[in-house]
């Protein structure tokens, strides 16, 4: 089993909320040459559920939206687990917030990355309310420096645990 | 006046925000359970091929994503003639099953288990299956990742996934059941028919077992005399998948019964100014307010509700489970609100019972399992019953089958003025003039609520979100108090 899991978080068909499967889409391609990593690109999963994927990683990227209310579309944040903010994805109402299903999983014994090994970038959107397949004109202007900016770092972050 | 506002709620789907209106006295005057959310899904599909819908409703919800998928495949079937496979229909009914397990157990565990096993005015900050687990203990929520784990598996290997399902085609299904598949999918339902049982047995333990907590349930604030929606099949037993649509009062009497089809003679939808999602009831009747009594034109499609329009299960277990229930609640139908979390148990077992049946039948692994449509008949009607109620997705397409229109109708909507009636019963009995409401009472006001397990993901088609609680207080328009949790 591979050690390194990245999930591109999101609905594909609710305007910018689709980030995250655009950006991990863009990635797959390129980050074939880490041969320790998966990549689920269209995740639109949360809670318990991310358990069952989860299960087994040593190592989390995670690339979703977030609205911390005010800030430009594109903008994006990189904090890891013990630094857990909430983001619009890894919330599931269902069941339990993503830290709250971690800690479970953690209590049951699972095998699961550690908060420190949880890596989340969290891109700033306008919309995510709107059905629609192109994101907000913002968003999809902002696209591809914003994947550069992003992939640099994602690669950088992947590097890191191959050296 | 002086408003309380709750917002945002936490464990339920989506969005909500509530205002309680007091008066000067401080009593509660009136009651918003609001949903500030928009709707859009409905336009986003016309001009799309109607045999692509069942791909794209997944997408409306993470949360019951099969759902939407199982009514609009019916509704797709009825635009291509009508003609379906008899061995899809018992696939996708065997797929349902396995969905509805998974789904109540995560109700069932993660956000009604905390108001009874920890208490309803624990402290928020335990109130949650974190909590839970410490009290009951790690074996047990080992139990429940695992059960919830082994339903998901059941529909992967039925569907190919166990979420955003692409499986369901017009006329059938894209892939049947292979042996060795069925063969993984036997010891998994065994081992889920026991932790069905061990669910409800819980459930006596703790709930039936306190005093206290079923005086709450049958004589507490959460009752409602408003009628019951759901599927029965030709023996007026409990259907999910398929069957008619029946609706009885509150003293038992039979109110109506009908086709999927034919549901927009019988169900219709009034607006209020304040809410983004609509209020549906009962078209003959016509809209009477938010009243109750006989004469109300209002109704529940909740787990409850699918009991209570049931002479019977369909399945031996179930139907003890059932009679049971019924006995201990004083008789059916039963108005108590709260009886939905007892209600999802009993649908458990009906529905690992169900699933038994169907890894015992010889067919289940035939290869005939779709017929491929020859004709554009232009429109379709499917109904199921959403593991939060009953779910009509009805579709108009020209004759090349290009999506012309979508109505849905979905699970939480139907509940949607029940849900304000209770909430503003609850708030009525528990926030007296001179005392400012706490932690405890204003998560007592959600159980209102969170009984009917909503889901507004799709009432409104926008974004879930699992958000902190802030209640807000005014009194002649200046804040007057506020509480926060997890802010």
């Amino acid at each position: 089993m591979k050690r390194i899991l990245l999930l591109g978080m999101g609905n594909p068909i609710l305007c910018d909320d689709a980030i995250g499967i655009r950006l991990a889409g863009y990635f797959k391609d390129r980050l074939q040459q880490f041969a320790d990593l998966d990549i689920i690109d269209d995740c639109s999963l949360g809670g318990f559920n991310l358990l069952d994927i989860l299960k087994g990683y040593s190592r989390l990227i995670v690339i979703d939206s977030i609205r911390s209310g005010g800030a430009e579309p594109g903008l994006w944040h990189y904090f890891t687990a013990d630094r857990l903010r909430e983001t619009m994805n890894l919330n599931c109402v269902h069941d339990a917030n993503f830290a709250t299903a971690l800690e479970l999983g953690r209590r049951l014994g699972m095998h699961l990355p550690a908060d420190r090994d949880i890596h989340i970038f969290a891109v700033e959107i306008l919309d995510n309310r709107t059905f629609s397949e192109r994101m907000s004109d913002s968003l999809e202007n902002r696209f591809q420096p914003l994947a550069e900016e992003i992939f640099t770092h994602v690669s950088r972050l992947l590097k890191t645990h191959h050296q | 006046m002086k408003t309380i506002r709750i917002d945002p709620i936490t464990r339920l789907e989506g969005h909500g925000k509530i205002e309680i209106f007091l008066a000067d006295d401080g009593g509660v005057q009136d009651c918003h359970f609001q949903i500030p959310e928009l709707r859009g899904f409905e336009r986003f599909v016309v001009g799309r091929p109607v045999e692509e819908l069942p791909r794209i409703m997944t997408r409306i919800c993470g949360v019951c994503p099969a759902s939407h998928h199982m009514a609009s495949a019916k509704a797709v079937d009825g635009c291509f003639g009508g003609e379906v496979a008899p061995l899809a229909h018992k696939l996708r009914d065997m797929y349902y099953h396995a969905h509805y397990i998974h789904s109540h157990i995560a109700h069932f565990y993660a956000l009604a288990a905390p108001d009874f096993v920890l208490g309803p005015d624990a402290d928020p900050a335990i109130r949650n299956i974190l909590g839970v687990i410490a009290k009951v203990g790690l074996e047990i929520g080992g139990q429940v990742i695992q059960a919830r784990a082994m339903a998901q598996k059941i529909q992967q290997l039925l569907g190919g996934r166990f979420t955003h399902l692409v499986w369901c085609l017009p006329g059938g299904v894209s892939k049947g059941l292979k042996k060795i598949e069925l063969e993984k999918i036997k010891p998994m339902v065994m081992e889920l028919s026991k932790f069905a049982d061990f669910s409800l047995k819980l459930f006596r333990d703790i709930v039936l077992g306190n005093p206290q907590y079923v005086d709450l349930i049958l004589n507490g604030p959460y009752t409602l005399d408003v009628h019951s929606m759901g599927l029965v099949d030709e023996n007026n037993a409990s259907n999910f998948y398929d069957g008619q649509v029946r609706v009885v009062d509150f003293e038992g009497k039979e109110i109506c019964k009908y086709q999927p089809h034919e549901y927009a003679d019988f169900v219709a939808e009034h607006v209020e100014s304040w809410s983004y999602l609509k209020f549906p009831y009962l078209k003959k009747r016509g809209w009477k307010g938010f009243t109750e009594g006989i004469d109300s034109s209002l109704y529940c499609a909740t787990p409850l509700a699918r009991l209570n329009v049931s002479d019977r299960m369909a399945t031996p277990r179930a139907q003890a489970a059932f009679e049971e229930m019924f006995q201990t609640v004083g008789g059916k139908p039963c108005r108590a609100l709260l009886a939905n979390h007892w209600a999802r148990l009993v649908e458990m077992v009906h529905n690992v019972e169900m699933l038994e049946r169907y890894c015992a039948d010889p067919e289940i692994t035939g290869d005939q399992f779709r017929v491929i449509p020859k004709k554009i008949t232009g429109e379709g009607v499917g109904i199921v019953e959403a593991m939060r109620g009953t779910l009509t997705h009805h579709y108009t397409c020209d004759k090349n089958g290009i999506c012309t229109s979508a109505n849905l109708i979905v699970g939480t909507t139907n509940n949607n003025a029940p849900i304000q009636m209770v909430t503003k019963k609850v708030a009525q009995a528990l926030i007296k003039p001179g005392k400012d409401p706490d932690q405890g009472i204003l998560n007592m006001i959600e159980m209102a609520f969170r009984a009917f397990d909503p889901c507004y993901s799709c009432a409104t088609h926008s974004l879930p979100g699992q958000m902190p609680l802030e209640v807000l207080a005014y009194k002649n328009g200046a804040l007057h108090w506020q509480l926060r949790r997890g802010i």
